[in-house]
């Protein structure tokens, strides 16, 4: 068990250098860049692409992938903005705005749940059930909204995308209660376990006794319940919403799965990395921008980061393993 | 293992250094200005870039475009975020967008940031939009010069992108309105054709058209592809001289056409000239120059703004002529 502990904290420390080594090339080169301002941009652009991460990593970590997370995020805020834009336009009480919110987070669990179901009872590929979805979904909402868009929300519902608690942005104490609660559900449930398990070798998890088909499900929903929290905040911020708000991040999210460590074919993976990882994707886009790069660039460094990451990792592996 | 990380740390900091070459060669003082356009990359916001940065220069003014890689507003408002941390004093938008981007809009102007935007009337949390060309003016422009290469008279057929395309359709309304007024001996053949997408359907219309009615004069086409496919379609017949083409076009794909006298001409708005139009008005805005009925601005000419939506819109329209579509092409519109 030590070990274990040793090594989620080698990886942890892994990825605080790397934040850090970006933190002073940012600084050298765009001197002044750290500002209370930069550290505010970066702190309320981080949760979209983070709760979205959160949804692609258990998925992936049970040897999966929901490549319906982003598209799952905007029909959850799609039928929030609907109801609460029907019931109130632009003033709402306080308790309606919650019940939106909990619409949203439940049609997020149905969907998810009907995922899961689908990939736990008639054994089809995730790829494919959450690409159907994905691909159903996207159909389904520029149907309901006629590819346009809804918005003028609520101001108490702005609040969640503008609003501020002891100083800290809500969308990102959303996300950081989230990453909490994921971590916890995923190191310290039975359940958690179990998934890690099915990503492992679903086939002999499924000889020892655990419940892979009622995990499966579980999986997904929880991954539906996370894009729909990402699709309030989602809705929140832009004060309006459409099937294609948000779309850039599908893969982005895969990506960050994947620089946070976790095993393509599932079986591993940290929140706390994963959750790192999203912290160095924005400090590398902003960074980017505060210097006036190119998009495209940052693009490209995302992806060389990735590749760097990982031979970096090879290296550590062999290194360690040599010392043996 | 060392030397794998040396190596990597290199790439890293050449990499950086190659980045910042260009950036801090800027000089810190001069006022900011954040250009976030719908995607990047793309040939017309390279001209809009370039546009902005020259007049920026001239204006003592520091131009910046960030291009997203897909037209997804939420990349966008990321962008904006950015420049607002950035402390830059003028964000210049063409949203993907409209709505998306007003809270994040609204904040820009809460820190005192002035805002202008472009290809979105009636923005909300913005200064001032500016428009290069009106729906009315661009569809008038195009009748009249339908009108005049066709001699005002005769059958023609008119072309939109799609049914559903809102803009496509207004300027068609104008036009058929401004050629009902003025030429009424020119008659529509059938309906609006909404072929203008596409380069196959819009070649094909056109040479059923034309077997269906010999004495078709003309087609009037809204929509990039229609002037294109019009144009191979009047080509093949080889009846150049006899069925004139007038549209809107891309200059690069249509140039070989309209120097062969397939294509007859259009108007366009200039994307360079826009860029330009950003940095004067982030100027104005800087230097409190109050924008007032009938004055003439740099760029948009005489103005005549709508002070209640914040709208300036314009009719710089661009001639594609045989005379100027070399130079449109050479910037790779």
């Amino acid at each position: 068990m030590i070990k274990i502990g040793n090594r989620a904290i080698r990886e942890i420390l892994g990825f605080l250098l790397i934040y850090l080594l970006l933190a002073v090339v940012f600084e050298i080169l765009n001197p002044g860049f750290w500002s209370t301002q930069i550290v505010l941009s970066m702190a309320v652009q981080l949760p979209e692409l983070g709760l979205l991460t959160l949804a692609m990593f258990i998925p992936i970590v049970s040897g999966g992938l929901n490549l319906a997370n982003t598209i799952l995020a905007n029909i959850c805020g799609i039928v929030l903005a609907w109801f609460l834009v029907g019931y109130a336009g632009g003033e709402a009480p306080l308790i309606v705005v919650v019940f939106a919110c909990l619409l949203a987070l439940t049609i997020g669990f149905a969907f998810g749940a009907a995922m899961g179901t689908i990939v736990a009872y008639f054994g089809i590929h995730p790829i494919m059930v959450t690409l159907s979805m994905m691909i159903f979904l996207q159909g389904l909402g520029e149907f309901i909204t006629r590819g346009g868009d809804i918005s003028g929300l609520a101001s108490n519902f702005q609040f969640l995308g503008y609003g501020t608690v002891i100083g800290v942005p809500i969308p990102l104490a959303v996300f950081v209660a989230a990453s909490i609660i994921c971590h916890l559900f995923m190191a310290k449930t039975p359940l958690g376990f179990t998934i890690y398990m099915i990503g492992s070798n679903i086939r002999a998890s499924e000889f020892s006794g655990l419940a892979t088909k009622r995990a499966l499900i579980w999986i997904y929903a929880a991954s539906g319940v996370l894009c729909a929290v990402a699709g309030i905040i989602m809705t929140a911020r832009f004060n309006s919403v459409r099937v294609g708000h948000g779309e850039s991040y599908l893969l982005i999210s895969v990506l960050a799965c994947f620089l946070g460590a976790v095993h393509p074919f599932g079986g591993f993976g940290r929140v706390s990395s994963v959750f790192l990882a999203v912290l160095i994707l924005q400090l590398v886009s902003s960074g980017l921008n505060g210097l006036g790069a190119n998009q495209h660039l940052s693009t490209a460094l995302w992806g060389a980061l990735l590749v760097l990451v990982m031979i970096l990792r090879w290296a550590l592996i062999r290194l360690s393993s040599s010392r043996l | 293992m060392l030397k794998l990380l040396r190596f990597g740390l290199k790439a890293v900091a050449v990499g950086a250094i190659i980045l910042s070459l260009s950036t801090l060669a800027l000089a810190q003082d001069n006022p900011r200005i954040g250009l976030v356009v719908k995607v990047g990359g793309l040939p017309w916001f390279n001209a809009m870039e370039q546009g902005l940065q020259e007049k920026g220069a001239e204006l003592g003014l520091v131009g910046q475009m960030i291009g997203p890689t897909s037209a997804d507003p939420a990349l966008q408002v990321r962008a904006i975020e950015d420049l607002i941390a950035q402390g830059v004093e003028v964000i210049g938008v063409v949203p993907n967008d409209a709505a998306a981007l007003e809270p994040v809009l609204k904040k820009a102007m809460d820190q005192g940031i002035k805002v202008i935007t472009h290809e979105s009337p009636d923005q909300e949390n913005a200064h001032w939009d500016f428009e290069m060309v009106s729906a009315k003016g661009f569809g008038e422009a195009h009748a009249e010069l339908f009108a005049k290469v066709t001699g005002g008279k005769g059958p023609y057929a008119l072309y939109v992108g799609s049914l559903t395309v809102p803009l496509h359709n207004l300027w068609a309304d104008y036009a058929l309105e401004y050629l009902a007024a003025n030429y009424p001996d020119m008659t529509l053949i059938g309906d609006r054709y909404g072929v203008a997408e596409s380069v196959d359907d819009s070649r094909q219309t056109a040479l059923d058209l034309m077997a269906a009615n010999p004495d078709l004069v003309g087609f009037l086409t809204f929509g990039s592809q229609g002037p294109i496919g019009a144009g191979r379609a009047v080509e093949e017949r080889r009846v150049a001289d006899t069925v004139q083409i007038v549209g809107s076009f891309s200059p690069g794909q249509g140039m070989k056409l309209l120097k062969a006298g397939a294509i007859d001409g259009g108007y366009m708005w200039n994307p360079r000239q826009a860029g330009e139009v950003f940095a004067t008005l982030a100027d104005m805005l800087l230097n409190d120059i109050e924008i007032v009925d009938g004055m003439t601005i740099d760029g948009l000419g005489e103005v005549h703004p709508d002070f209640e939506n914040g709208n300036i819109i314009v009719d710089q329209l661009q001639p594609i002529t045989t005379s100027t579509v070399d130079e449109l092409a050479a910037m790779g519109l």
